[in-house]
């Protein structure tokens, strides 16, 4: 069974009046890393934020099932809490909480319950999870403003894995971040992918190239293609799916 | 005249015109500070009065302080629940635009029909008679627009990204409220809560119908007591003062309300800073 | 994973919490009401103490002669007092006030309008009794002094009412004269006007509404203000129409205030009482609506 599957999920906005993914039938699997690639606006950050309930928060409406563990997380009787505190996301601006690197990583742990005893070992753990252990390691009382792009985000991941995710979503994690930024967290990604499901959106097709073990195509609120990233990359079934990662148009 | 010679006439007279409110603030401040300064000295910041024109104002001074005391424990909760549900929660449909709408009434009710709604619905029809909780209360009603107001655009000012980044690690709203939202926008609430009681500790109207007759010499005693009150004593003293001494203990008076207003936008102002600072450490 | 495995995942404890967030949401909701229940408590209760004496219809809206202990509750002088007072002490804030606003927002370099902003702010701050005491022993006197009467006059009332609401219409004239798009003064000087031919033929119309708003808001200020107004216009026992600024009078405000201790409850002096600030009420709830609507007609023109 994947660790992702969904059927036939679409998801409406604006009341109806955009449809912004249509009859997307797709499925990702555990320990892997999949980028969602495509022109912009066609639905990618929409597919991934279907997939811990995000697109809520912005009124929309989602129709099809997304199976995690086998599970439609869109039935009525399952709790987005849990599905949320199950499935992480890294967005694409770095988002600290104005607060310092331990707050910032404690924070998740501390409202579900996390007693404080055991509270600097699962921020040291996160945090060399997330390689930036070394790096923060004195510095721990600090405003996480304070760093840097390319640390704020790594703080991000390792405040997303604080809460003991099974799955990580990033919705373009590195496209506000430098190149040696970008290379340590496509760095970090190989590693977290051992122990967690990895979903990415990217822009930029090198990285996915890179990175991924699968990619999927998205156009105009379809999903056009998925599979191996090799073959995505060398031998496209759709013509639309090579003129994109040519470069044909972006 | 040269159209260069009548500009600069012109911006001169302007500046002028504009340095007339500093110097009549400036008149204003001096003047009180010279003929009040005489009538501070120990005794009369730590006695009770005496035959009403002699003695201390200390009654006063406590009384005003209980009366905020009680405005600010009304205007702050209600004023804070009301922005959060506003900022937080309204969808965009009639009541919500209703609730806002009235806000905006309240605050553009004279200060003086607050003191008359308090005296008919407190004093009478609830029968809580003239007394620190009528005052407390009616002041509360008086300045609750300025609360919901100012913490609302402080909670409008904290970033959404904060809010999602929160969401997506499975908290929930309310939560997320308590624990990211409003600690962010704490300093813009203390801000607000304030201006409410800078508003309040001057108010004389009000507590004039509600709380106390001004002729009170003792200390607050109860909620349900008349009390004695800085504004209302300085009117008193202003208006019936006999002895050449009352109108120097009136501007004492006013000293110690200016200085108790003072007192608490420092006050505020270094919690402000402190927080600041703190939301950088940890633990 | 070690201690990350001790984070708690009791379903009883999910359904618990969402009832807690529905159950604070409706908590939050009914908080949000208080301000309408406030408002429309507000109207009833002075409505009912104040109706017996409106009911008293022309006697009460025309009459000339307020003399309680006679039965007589006549409001016109009293209306007509306050309404010299206010309109009075509101052109002397606009006096002073717009230009003040001009020069600050288009003028004044920077060290001056740190010194002269925070001092119109404190202004605000000195408690309404204060500045009537003041008013009292200062202004009193000087007019007694040197114009003449007994000092406790509409003049007085003015020039203190004046420097209460000049605050308000210079921070929200300053404000809507800042909001004026720079292009249209930059097409303006690049033309070859002067600054101030800009100021009075560009700036000044596009920011009218503003001023305007800032005005009848001022208005409604001086004509709710109580204490300090009521230091320094002298109240004489009967008020009766002013024939000249020397003229010792009686507004709304300060009427309820002299007379509430000396009324009983329940008789139609207390009524009276209630109506004049109905009377108040209106009024200034009607200044501020025609500020609402000032302002909601000019963003309809600028957008």
């Amino acid at each position: 069974m994947s660790k992702i599957e969904t059927v036939d999920l679409n998801v409406y906005y604006r009341n109806g009046s955009v449809h912004g993914l249509k009859n997307v039938h797709m499925k990702i699997d555990a320990n892997k890393i999949t980028a969602l690639i495509g022109p912009s606006g066609c639905g990618k950050t929409t597919f991934l934020r279907a997939l811990n309930r995000m697109n809520e928060l912005k009124g929309a409406r989602t129709t099809g099932k997304v199976l995690i563990d086998g599970r439609n997380i869109y039935d009525p009787k399952e709790d987005v809490i849990q599905l949320r505190k199950k499935v992480g996301m890294v967005f694409q601006q770095p988002n600290p909480f104005p607060m310092s690197i331990y707050d910032n990583i404690a924070y998740g742990p501390r409202i579900h319950g996390q007693k404080n005893r055991h509270m600097d070992s699962v921020v040291e753990e996160s945090l060399k999870k997330a390689a930036l252990w070394d790096e923060v390691a004195d510095r721990l009382d600090e405003n996480a403003l304070g760093f840097s792009g390319g640390q704020q985000q790594r703080l991000c991941i390792a405040r997303a894995l604080a809460v003991n995710p099974e799955i990580i979503l990033l919705d373009e994690p590195c496209s506000a971040l430098d190149p040696i930024s970008t290379a340590r967290i496509e760095e970090l990604l190989q590693e977290l992918k051992r122990e967690y499901t990895i979903v990415i959106v990217t822009h930029n097709m090198q990285q996915a190239a890179r990175v991924s073990d699968y990619t999927a195509f998205f156009y105009m609120g379809e999903l056009l293609e998925c599979g191996k990233t090799s073959r995505i990359f060398e031998r496209p079934d759709d013509k639309r799916t090579e003129d994109y990662i040519t470069g044909r148009y972006g | 005249m040269r159209i260069e010679t009548e500009e600069k006439l012109v911006t001169a007279g302007l500046s002028a015109t504009a340095l007339i409110s500093v110097i009549v603030l400036f008149i204003v401040v001096l003047y009180i500070l010279l003929n009040g300064i005489g009538a501070i000295n120990p005794e009369f910041l730590l006695e009770a009065p005496y035959r009403f024109e002699y003695g201390g104002i200390f009654p006063q001074i406590i009384g005003s302080l209980c009366l905020i005391g009680v405005c600010m424990l009304f205007a702050i909760p209600l004023g804070l629940a009301s922005a959060i549900y506003l900022a937080e929660y309204a969808p965009d449909n009639r009541i919500t635009s209703s609730v806002r709408f009235f806000v905006e009434c309240l605050a553009g009710v004279p200060s003086i029909v607050i003191g008359l709604f308090g005296l008919a619905f407190l004093v009478y029809y609830l029968g809580i008679g003239v007394s620190m909780l009528s005052g407390g209360l009616a002041l509360g009603f008086m300045i609750l627009p300025w609360t919901v107001r100012a913490s609302e655009e402080a909670i409008k000012t904290v970033p959404q990204a904060y809010r999602e980044a929160s969401l997506a690690l499975g908290v929930t709203k309310w939560k997320t409220i308590r624990h990211v939202v409003l600690k962010s926008a704490y300093p813009g609430i203390i801000t607000g809560v304030l201006l409410g009681m800078g508003k309040a500790i001057g108010e004389t109207a009000v507590v004039l119908l509600t709380a106390g007759s001004g002729l009170e010499s003792f200390l607050p005693r109860s909620l349900r007591d008349p009390v004695a009150s800085l504004p209302v004593y300085v009117y008193m003293l202003a208006t019936q003062g006999h002895t050449p001494d009352a109108l120097s203990r009136a501007f004492g008076a006013s000293l110690v309300l200016i200085a108790i207003f003072l007192a608490i936008s420092v006050v505020a102002l270094l919690l402000r800073n402190r927080y600041v600072k703190k939301m950088g450490r940890g633990r | 994973m070690g201690a990350q495995e001790q984070i708690p995942r009791s379903r009883f404890m999910t359904l618990n919490e969402s009832a807690l967030e529905w159950l604070i949401e409706k908590v939050l909701f009914a908080c949000a009401l208080s301000s309408i229940l406030i408002v429309l408590f507000i109207i009833i209760f002075i409505l009912k103490e104040g109706f017996p004496a409106l009911a008293l219809g022309t006697e009460f809206f025309f009459g000339m002669t307020w003399w309680p202990s006679r039965g007589l509750f006549g409001i016109v002088p009293t209306v007509v007092s306050t309404f010299i007072v206010g309109i009075g002490a509101l052109g002397i804030a606009a006096l002073v006030g717009i230009p003040t606003a001009i020069y600050l927002a288009e003028f004044a370099p920077e060290w001056m309008r740190n010194i002269i902003k925070p001092s119109v702010e404190m202004l605000v701050g000195i408690p309404s009794i204060v500045l009537g005491l003041f008013g009292l022993m200062v202004l009193v006197v000087a007019i007694r002094d040197n114009i003449g009467g007994y000092g406790e006059c509409i003049l007085a009332g003015w020039l203190i009412l004046a420097v209460m609401t000049l605050p308000h219409v210079i921070s929200i004239s300053e404000d809507s004269i800042r909001a004026v798009p720079k292009t249209y003064k930059e097409a303006s000087l690049g033309l070859g006007a002067t600054p101030l031919q800009t100021i009075r033929k560009v700036i000044l119309p596009y920011a009218k509404s503003g001023i305007l708003a800032s005005l009848m808001l001022g208005m409604g200020n001086a004509i709710g203000e109580t204490m300090a107004v009521l230091m320094v216009i002298g109240n004489p026992n009967i008020p009766g129409i002013p024939t000249s600024v020397l003229d010792s009078v009686r507004v709304l405000t300060s009427t309820i205030v002299i007379e509430h201790a000396y009324v009983d409850w329940g008789s139609m002096h207390q009524h009276a009482l209630f109506a004049l600030g109905i009377v108040l009420f209106f009024v200034v709830a009607t200044l501020n609506v025609i500020t609402t609507a000032i302002i909601r007609k000019s963003m309809r023109k600028t957008t």
